[in-house]
C-alpha cells in the first residue's frame, strides 16, 4: 500500500469516528474535490480558455464544498450566492494584477526542475497563474462564507422577528471574530508552503528588494493576499444577503 | 433620524472608499518612483519596436510562437541615471520563462561596459503591483474590522519576523535540526497568535493545549505511516526549492502548515463550548464533549479544504507542463502533485484530531459556575 492511501484510510477512519454520516461526505468532497481539480488541468492542457474553464469549474468547487457541509439549506444556499459574487469580485481584481506583475509561468529558481522539459507549450502561463491564484482561494472564501451563513441563520432562526439591521450588525460582529483566525489559516499555509523557498531565498542572500520582485515569490504572495481580500469581503457580502432575504421574507409576510 | 443616519454612514462609506483609492494608488505610485532605493540598475522603457513572429513546433507538437523585440529605453539610478539605452528582447506566446515587454514598465537590467556599454534583461520590477495588492487588503481589514484589523495586522507581522529568525536559524544549522526548530517555532507561534486572538486566560491555555497536542500527535501518526508504508509513493525529488534534506524540511513544512487551521479550529469549538458551559453549568463533561464534536463535525470538512486548495493550486503550472511535454497522467500527478495530496491529507488528519482533543480538553477543565 502507498503512504498516500495509506494516509487517506486514516483520515476516513477518523472522519468517521468524528463525523458519522457528515464525515463520509465531507471525505467525500474532498476525493470529488480534486477529481475536478484534475479534470480542470486536463481540460486546460486540452487548450480550452484557461480562465473560462477555471471558473466554471470554481463554481462546481464551491457548490461541492458548501453544499456537502453540514449547514442548514438556507444557509448553505446564502454562502453559495455570496461566495459565488465574491469569485467574480476576485476574478476582477486578480486579472489586472497578473498582467501587470507578469508573474506567469516559472523563475530562475525552478531551472532545474525544467531540465529537459519543453517550456514552448502554447499555453499562456500568464493565464495559468490567474487560474492558480483563483483555484487557491475557493477554500478560504467558502469556509468563510458557510461560517457567518450558519451563524446568521441560527440568529434567524432563534427570534424570527429580527429586524435586518439589526442581523447586518451581528453579521459584522460574527464576521470581525472569524477573520481573525481564518487570516491565520491562510497565513500559515503560505509559510509552510513556501518555507523551502524562504530557506533558498537566506541561503542565497536575497536582499529584500529581490524578495519582493521575485517571480516565484510574487506569483506565491500575490495568491495568498487575493485569498486574504476575498475572505475579508465575504463578510459584508454573506451578511448583506442574508439581510436582504430576510427583508424580502418580512415583506412576503406582510402581504398575507 | 434614522434617516439621517443612514445618510451619516453613507457619506462615510464615501469618504471611505476615496481614502481607500487613494492610499492605494499612492502605494503603488511609490513603488513605481522607488527607484533610487535599489541597488540593482533599473530600465525604463519608453518605447518597444516588435519584431515578425515566428512559428515554432516542439518534439511534442506544441505549437508555439516566438517574436523578437527592441527596447528603447533610459536608466533610471544608479552611475548611470539618465543614460539611453536600447535593448533586445525574445518572448514566446506561453511565457512560461520569458516576458512581452511594453512601454512604461520598468526592468532590472544587468549592465556590461565592454567593449562598449550595453544591457541584458534580468527580470521585471514587480514591487508596484504587490504594493498596490496590500494597499487593498490592509485598507479593507481595516474598513471591515476597524480596530480589530491592527490586532490581525500585528499578528502577521510579529508572525512573518519569527519564521524569518526561524529561517534564519535553520540555515545557521544547515538543516540539521530544521524539525526541532520548527517545532519551537510552532510552540512560539501558537501561544503568540492566541494570546492576541483570546488575550491571556484559561480558554487560551486549554486552546494551546489542544492544538499543540493534536499537531504533536498528527506528526506521530505521519512518521508511523511513511514507517509502515516505506514512504511508497511520496516522491521527496520532486520537492521544490529543496537546498537541504527534503525529508525533514517536508514535515517541516506540512507542520507550520498546518498550524493557522488547527488553531482556527480549537479556537472556535473552546470558546463555543466555554460559552456553553456558563449558559448551561449543569452539563456533564461527556455532554460538553459530544457538543464540541458536533461543532467540529461541521467546521473540519470545509476547513480540510482551505488547505487542500492551497496546497494543490500551486502545482497547477508544473502539472499543465509535464502533461504538454507527453507523460502520463499517473506520472503527471506523482511528479507533481503527490505531494500536495500528502501535505492536504496530513492537515486533514491533524483537523480531525482537533475536533477531538479540544473537546476532550473543554470538558475536563472549563469549569462554569458550578458548585
Amino acid at each position: 500500500m502507498g503512504a498516500i492511501t495509506a494516509l487517506g484510510i486514516v483520515l476516513l477512519v477518523l472522519m468517521i469516528i468524528v463525523g458519522g454520516k457528515q464525515g463520509i461526505t465531507s471525505f467525500l468532497s474532498l476525493v470529488v474535490n480534486f477529481g475536478i481539480l484534475f479534470f480542470t488541468i486536463v481540460l486546460i492542457a486540452f487548450h480550452l480558455p484557461p480562465i473560462i474553464v477555471t471558473i466554471v469549474a470554481s463554481v462546481i468547487l464551491l457548490s461541492i464544498t458548501i453544499f456537502w457541509s453540514s449547514a442548514s439549506d438556507n444557509a448553505s444556499t446564502t454562502a453559495f450566492q455570496a461566495s459565488v459574487i465574491v469569485l467574480i469580485l476576485i476574478v476582477v481584481i486578480i486579472i489586472p494584477i497578473e498582467y501587470w506583475a507578469q508573474v506567469g509561468g516559472f523563475g530562475l529558481e525552478d531551472s532545474e526542475e525544467l531540465e529537459g522539459l519543453s517550456t514552448y507549450v502554447g499555453i499562456d502561463f500568464t493565464k495559468i497563474a490567474i487560474a492558480t491564484a483563483i483555484l487557491s482561494s475557493l477554500g478560504a472564501v467558502a469556509e468563510a462564507a458557510i461560517a457567518i451563513a450558519s451563524g446568521l441563520d441560527e440568529i434567524i432562526t432563534q427570534h424570527q422577528a429580527i429586524k435586518s439591521e439589526q442581523l447586518f450588525l451581528d453579521g459584522t460582529v460574527i464576521g470581525k471574530q472569524i477573520i481573525g483566525t481564518a487570516v491565520n489559516t491562510l497565513f500559515f499555509g503560505f509559510f509552510g508552503s513556501s518555507l523551502a523557498l524562504f530557506i533558498w531565498f537566506y541561503g542565497l542572500n536575497y536582499s529584500f528588494g529581490d524578495i519582493l520582485n521575485d517571480k516565484v515569490f510574487a506569483a506565491e504572495l500575490i495568491a495568498i493576499v487575493v485569498s486574504l481580500i476575498g475572505v475579508v469581503t465575504t463578510i459584508p457580502v454573506t451578511t448583506w444577503l442574508m439581510s436582504f432575504k430576510l427583508k424580502r421574507l418580512h415583506k412576503a409576510q406582510l402581504k398575507h | 433620524m434614522c434617516n439621517m443616519n443612514s445618510k451619516l454612514t453613507s457619506k462615510m462609506t464615501w469618504l471611505q472608499i476615496v481614502l481607500v483609492v487613494a492610499f492605494c494608488f499612492l502605494a503603488a505610485f511609490f513603488c513605481q518612483h522607488n527607484d533610487g532605493l535599489y541597488q540593482q540598475t533599473i530600465y525604463r522603457v519608453d518605447r518597444v519596436q516588435n519584431g515578425k513572429a515566428i512559428k515554432m513546433t516542439d518534439e511534442f507538437q506544441n505549437v508555439d510562437h516566438y517574436h523578437n523585440q527592441q527596447l528603447f529605453g533610459t536608466i533610471t539610478n544608479g552611475k548611470y541615471a539618465g543614460q539611453k539605452l536600447s535593448i533586445k528582447n525574445a518572448y514566446s506566446d506561453s511565457h512560461a520563462m520569458d516576458h512581452q515587454y511594453t512601454k512604461g514598465q520598468k526592468l532590472f537590467i544587468t549592465l556590461h561596459t565592454q567593449p562598449k556599454l550595453h544591457a541584458t534583461v534580468k527580470d521585471i520590477k514587480r514591487d508596484a503591483p504587490i504594493a498596490f495588492l496590500f494597499a487593498i487588503a490592509i485598507s479593507l481589514l481595516f474598513v471591515i474590522l476597524k480596530l480589530r484589523g491592527v490586532t490581525v495586522i500585528s499578528s502577521i507581522l510579529i508572525n512573518t519576523i519569527l519564521f524569518w529568525i526561524a529561517v534564519k536559524l535553520d540555515h545557521n544549522n544547515n538543516g540539521a535540526a530544521v524539525i526541532w526548530i520548527f517545532s519551537v517555532l510552532a510552540v512560539i507561534f501558537c501561544f503568540v497568535t492566541l494570546l492576541l486572538v483570546m488575550g491571556w486566560s484559561k480558554k487560551m491555555l486549554v486552546t494551546l493545549s489542544a492544538v499543540l497536542c493534536a499537531t504533536a500527535a498528527t506528526i506521530l501518526i505521519t512518521l508511523i505511516v511513511f514507517g509502515l508504508t516505506n514512504e511508497r509513493g511520496i516522491y521527496y525529488e520532486s520537492m521544490q526549492y529543496v537546498t537541504q534534506l527534503p525529508k525533514p524540511l517536508f514535515i517541516a513544512e506540512v507542520l507550520i502548515g498546518v498550524l493557522g487551521a488547527v488553531m482556527d479550529e480549537a479556537t472556535d469549538i473552546v470558546a463555543s463550548l466555554a460559552t456553553l458551559k456558563q449558559e448551561r453549568p449543569e452539563l456533564s463533561r461527556m455532554a460538553i464533549f459530544k457538543s464540541g464534536r458536533q461543532i467540529g463535525k461541521s467546521i473540519m470538512g470545509p476547513l480540510i479544504n482551505v488547505l487542500f486548495f492551497i496546497f494543490m493550486a500551486e502545482t497547477l503550472a508544473m502539472t499543465l507542463l509535464y502533461l504538454k511535454n507527453g507523460n502520463t497522467w499517473h506520472y503527471s500527478f506523482s511528479m507533481n502533485m503527490s505531494l500536495g495530496m500528502t501535505s492536504s491529507l496530513i492537515s486533514g488528519i491533524g483537523i480531525v484530531l482537533t475536533v477531538i482533543l479540544s473537546s476532550a480538553f473543554a470538558g475536563l477543565w472549563i469549569k462554569g459556575d458550578e458548585r
